[in-house]
């Protein structure tokens, strides 16, 4: 009996980190951009890109890392639009991350039709067969790919390398003040540069996470948003790269549990219950405005584009 | 060009700098030397080309004739400031480059050129990057936010970011026109210690007691030249003052007489209020027709906020305020200002003018919704009458320097007569020519009868002027004295600390 319930956690554990993987990927990367001073709303785009990319490239080479290289470097590539609006032609950010947004929507339309049904092998499952035994691990690991782990492992390491390095500090004083940067010999463009481009390639490795290996399918937008939600969770994060983690995979676990009840055979409006990680976003983005009114955690420059 | 005889090859030399913008040229043929391990105070009325000159020195600008030699005969040409950085120069500039969301030590790492590519946590005595901080100020703790610092203490962090660059040469522009007199005591004695080490500094200032405090030599400059330069000791109070002004004129502007009358005009009545930084509890005050009331204390201690809720302009949360018997507390600010109450708010850049205007809406702007605008012949006499430079009526606000906005509020609001006169830092960035003229307006405001609230740090210039001086700290009224000879400095500055309990 108890080593069931354990099963059933780690079953749950499981497709709350599958859900969230793609999200954690992407919201890491906006979180990067924001924390140097650049909101970037086409986050949504480069996720399908990079959707679209891995997935077409993991049917062509029956390989899904490469498939995940590719989706990263096309959200890495549609990034460069970002990069030239905002910081060569100095447009407004809001503006420009609609554009890259609705490019990616519509290039991914168009180019995607032919990819509408096909199939594709994830990674493989950390413990192929056996493990029955160990009673959480077991099922946990026969459900789980290297991409939750990774994902782990790169939230980590980005919140260690924005505290604690040299090069994470310049990007921190850039979101604060580009001009107090730049009197310190560093440039704060060029930061800002790499900070979309990181952000593009993590979009897109999250987007081809989805498709790849979480779906398994290729739909026209497919991400449902989730490069937007992004864009809030990292509001929700405050600021900070080690709480993007959790944030996410509340958000998976929320998306998991819509799965398991419509498993269940609930009757409840299956649209209507897909909106609940959505709904549940806004309530936690609620609450963290209040609470973050008190104290602002927000990049000082980033304050910049909403004036 | 010292008169000292024996004294070392120059550190600097400029020979001939001329520097003009636009039409008006800002150093007119100057030539100096400064000298490693000598503090050369250069004083000067606003514009007189003082800051412009170290700007060149520090390569912001590039003269338009003339030589900077650095550092012996070889040629060590500055174009920018990362070359003066690398030939050892450092300028400390009014407006700090720190980053208040970050900490001490995160700002210092930003600007050390040996920041390791991961920075570790290391004990702070033995931090080669704090080593500075510990030698200047110890007191500040490194791991605690810039922004949560008092502005003396951000001086001297950025003090401490221009010395980890291992400089030999530090130029302060006017450092202590944001201090209190206690943190600028502090910052005399550490530029003292650092000439004695070695290093030369260049204090560029229009106060008097910098200069006596801490100078060896003295360079003076009008209108773009270099009228002296002088050791310290070969010049008095009142030579200074004549070189500095180009007049005989020494006197300050005479203080008012007594109040006609004790029948308080203005009255505060257990006031209480609050705003993000600042409380107030509990304030009574009466001010009298023609009472000039002092308030001092250090900043950030509720006197502005105070001001604020008196003009209006901000809520309060209890008690009242009164002019003449009747309530202004819960009036809009529009109603109770002009004509009644003249205000000259704390940072008249943020608080007291439209940047993007012009000067002459400016001017006009409590008139707007009743009169409209002057005719321009008016703003024009106005401007020059308050001598806020240029007075041009087209010209907007933001293009303005610090002094002379301060004098374009000073022009809209004193400009009339009125029954209260509420005046935050009304001289800070002037110097002592306009200085004197604010304080001969505000005096004449007394004597016709307007009860002066007056919050200033320039202690020595209430203990001459004020009738009443009270001192606030915390939010409250710690002590309120009848001005006289017995009140000193001294008793004012422990009290606006908190020290008198010792």
């Amino acid at each position: 009996m108890e080593t069931d319930l354990m099963a059933l956690v780690g079953v749950w554990c499981a497709a709350t980190l599958r859900s969230a993987t793609p999200l954690i990927f992407v919201t890491l990367g906006e979180s990067l951009g924001q924390r140097t001073g650049i909101i970037n709303l086409g986050a949504e785009g480069e996720m399908l890109v990079g959707a679209l990319a891995g997935f077409a490239v993991a049917t062509q080479t029956d390989s899904a890392s490469l498939g995940l290289l590719a989706g990263a470097l096309a959200g890495g590539v549609l990034s460069l639009v970002h990069s030239a609006l905002v910081l060569a032609a100095r447009a407004n950010q809001i503006a420009s991350g609609l554009a890259v947004m609705i490019i990616g929507i519509g290039l991914t339309s168009y180019i995607g039709r032919a990819f509408v049904g096909k199939k594709v092998s994830s990674l493989d499952n950390l413990l192929p067969s056996g493990g029955e035994a160990l009673a959480f691990f077991g099922p946990f690991l026969q459900q789980t790919t290297l991409a939750g782990p990774l994902a782990i492992a790169a939230a980590a390491f980005i919140s260690w390398w924005i505290n604690n390095t040299r090069s994470g500090l310049h990007w921190r004083s850039t979101g604060e003040s580009a001009e107090v940067t730049l009197s310190n010999g560093i440039n704060p463009i060029r930061i800002r540069f790499y900070a979309i481009t990181v952000g593009g390639l993590l979009a897109g490795l999250g987007g081809a996470i989805l498709s790849v290996d979480y779906t398994q399918t290729w739909a026209q937008e497919m991400t449902k948003g989730r490069g937007l939600i992004a864009v809030g969770l990292v509001i929700v994060a405050g600021w900070r790269p080690a709480l993007v983690l959790p944030v996410c995979l509340f958000f998976g676990f929320t998306e998991a549990a819509v799965f398991k009840l419509q498993a269940m055979g609930i009757t409840f409006s299956s649209h209507l219950l897909s909106t609940m990680p959505y709904v549940t976003v806004i309530l936690v983005l609620i609450f963290a405005h209040l609470r973050a009114r008190k104290s602002s955690q927000m990049p000082n420059d980033l304050k910049a584009v909403f004036q | 060009m010292t008169e000292t005889p024996a004294r070392a090859a120059p550190f600097a030399s400029l020979l001939g700098i001329c520097k003009s913008f636009a039409a008006t040229c800002a150093v007119d043929d100057v030539s100096i030397d400064i000298y490693e391990g000598q503090v050369l105070a250069l004083l000067g009325e606003n514009g007189a080309g003082k800051s412009t000159l170290m700007k060149l020195l520090y390569g912001v600008h590039e003269p338009d004739r003339g030589k900077i030699i650095v550092d012996g005969p070889g040629e060590n040409p500055i174009s920018s400031p990362l070359d003066a950085m690398r030939l050892g120069i450092g300028m400390v500039f009014q407006n700090f480059a720190l980053i208040p969301a970050l900490s001490v030590r995160e700002n210092l790492l930003l600007a050390w050129p040996d920041t390791p590519v991961v920075i570790k946590k290391i004990k702070p005595q033995n931090d080669p990057v704090l080593k500075k901080l510990y030698e200047i100020a110890p007191q500040i703790d490194p791991f605690q936010k810039v922004g949560s610092l008092s502005v003396g203490e951000q001086q001297l962090v950025e003090l401490c970011k221009i010395l980890n660059l291992s400089t030999r040469l530090v130029i302060l522009d006017e450092p202590t026109s944001v201090l209190t007199p206690a943190e600028a005591e502090r910052l005399h004695g550490f530029v003292r210690s650092l000439a004695e080490n070695g290093v030369g500094v260049v204090f560029i200032t229009h106060k008097f007691s910098d200069v006596k405090a801490c100078a060896d030599r003295i360079a003076i400059m009008r209108r773009g030249q270099l009228i002296e330069d002088v050791e310290a000791q070969s010049i008095d109070h009142d030579g200074l003052v004549r070189a500095v002004m180009g007049t005989d004129a020494t006197s300050r502007a005479d203080p008012p007489g007594p109040p006609k009358s004790d029948q308080p005009r203005l009255q505060i009545r257990g006031l209480s209020a609050h705003s993000r930084n600042e409380v107030l509890e509990d304030i009574n005050l009466n001010i009298a027709s023609g009472e000039i009331f002092a308030i001092a204390g250090v900043s950030g201690n509720g006197q502005s906020l105070l001001a604020e809720v008196v003009a209006g302009v901000h809520q309060l949360d209890d008690g009242d305020v009164l002019l003449d018997g009747t309530s202004i507390a819960r009036h809009a600010s529009a109603q109770i200002m002009k004509p009644h109450v003249a205000y000259i708010p704390e940072a008249p850049r943020i608080n007291g003018c439209v940047e993007d205007l012009d000067l002459g809406l400016n001017l006009a702007l409590r008139d707007l919704s009743t009169v409209g605008t002057k005719p321009l012949a008016n703003v024009r006499a106005e401007l020059e009458k308050f001598d806020v430079r240029p007075p041009d009526p087209a010209k907007k606000a933001g293009d303005l320097s610090g002094g002379n906005l301060q004098k374009l509020v000073i022009a809209r609001e004193l400009a009339d007569y009125g029954k209260a006169v509420l005046a935050v830092y009304p001289t800070m960035g002037l110097d002592i020519e306009a200085t004197k003229a604010v304080y001969a307006r505000i005096f004449s405001m007394a004597a016709a009868g307007a009860a002066v609230l007056w919050i200033s740090e320039e202690l020595d210039d209430m203990l001459e002027s004020a009738h009443t001086i009270a001192v606030m700290r915390s939010g409250h009224i710690v002590e309120q004295f009848k001005n006289s000879h017995h009140l000193t400095r001294q008793k004012i500055g422990a009290l606006m600390t908190g020290a008198h309990d010792a």
